[in-house]
């Protein structure tokens, strides 16, 4: 891969919260532009939306740090954002296989540094991770 | 406003959602735990996008496209993902027609005059992401159907 992978993302509690809330009041505000106007589409929005349940802004963002990325397609930005969900789905049963192991109940965040370093598949977040 | 990766992270409470539903009944995730899963996704995103972004050039075009995605998970070995992705995809962009069948509609209902340029202009926005800052206009149409 010709392209580096961007630094680690650092997140703090109080830049998730900040992200949360604007990632809803847009959400509300886009809710109120569209249903004055149409009721069709906003069917169709309603079963569109369910197939996505990362926001697809937040993902284009993301994707936008990217320096040689200059556009991307809806479909790609969905694309991801789905893969995304994918990914999550994944690690967290694979994580789940050492807490059962140690007769937890509880997944821990050395369930996850286990399974990131015995599965060949997620060795591209080795050092990644505060 | 220029965003860097730090800041951006997905939403916790979608991710713990995710999380949640993967795994039985009974099993409680850390906040540690969660909180490194969601960094690990948002890596995941940076490491696909710079993979598909790849193909796109390779194939010499400027716009990353969905082909490209699947290229990049059979690239970083998320074979397991191409089908369930392929068969989303199909259901969005069945969705989408069906928006923009609603919406030409509705566009030439409001517009007699015009309606020509405005028409293809709104096709190709809403084909497309445009990561340039200077199009509001097509960041709140995206919004919209995200939405």
């Amino acid at each position: 891969m010709a392209a580096a992978v961007a630094p680690p993302v650092n997140p703090t509690e109080h830049n998730l919260d900040r992200c949360g809330t604007e990632e809803e009041s847009r959400g509300a505000e886009a809710e109120e532009e569209r249903n004055p106007q149409q009721t069709g589409p906003a069917a169709a929005a309603g079963t569109h939306s369910r197939l996505s349940k990362l926001p697809l802004t937040r993902i284009k963002a993301l994707m936008k740090t990217d320096p040689d990325v200059s556009l991307a397609s809806q479909e790609s930005v969905f694309i991801i954002a789905k893969a995304t969900e994918l990914f999550v789905e994944m690690i967290a049963k694979d994580a789940l296989v050492y807490t059962q192991q140690g007769k937890r109940k509880t997944l821990q965040r050395k369930d996850l540094d286990n399974a990131i370093e015995a599965i060949d598949e997620f060795a591209f977040l080795e050092g990644t991770l505060d | 406003m220029a965003e860097r990766p730090e800041d951006l992270n997905l939403p916790n409470a979608v991710i713990g959602r995710i999380i949640k539903e993967a795994l039985p009944d009974g099993v409680n995730v850390s906040k540690e735990a969660r909180r490194a899963i969601s960094q690990a996704a948002s890596v995941f995103v940076l490491y696909a996008t710079s993979c598909a972004n790849n193909f796109a050039m390779k194939a010499k075009r400027k716009t990353l496209n969905a082909g490209d995605v699947l290229a990049a998970m059979e690239e970083m070995e998320f074979e397991r993902f191409l089908e369930p992705l392929r068969e989303a995809l199909e259901v969005y962009k069945k969705g989408q027609k069906g928006k923009k069948v609603s919406e030409q509609r509705r566009k030439d209902k409001e517009q007699k005059t015009d309606s020509e340029n405005d028409k293809s202009r709104e096709d190709e926005e809403e084909e497309e992401e445009h990561m340039e800052e200077e199009e509001p206009e097509a960041e709140n149409e995206a919004e919209e159907e995200e939405n």
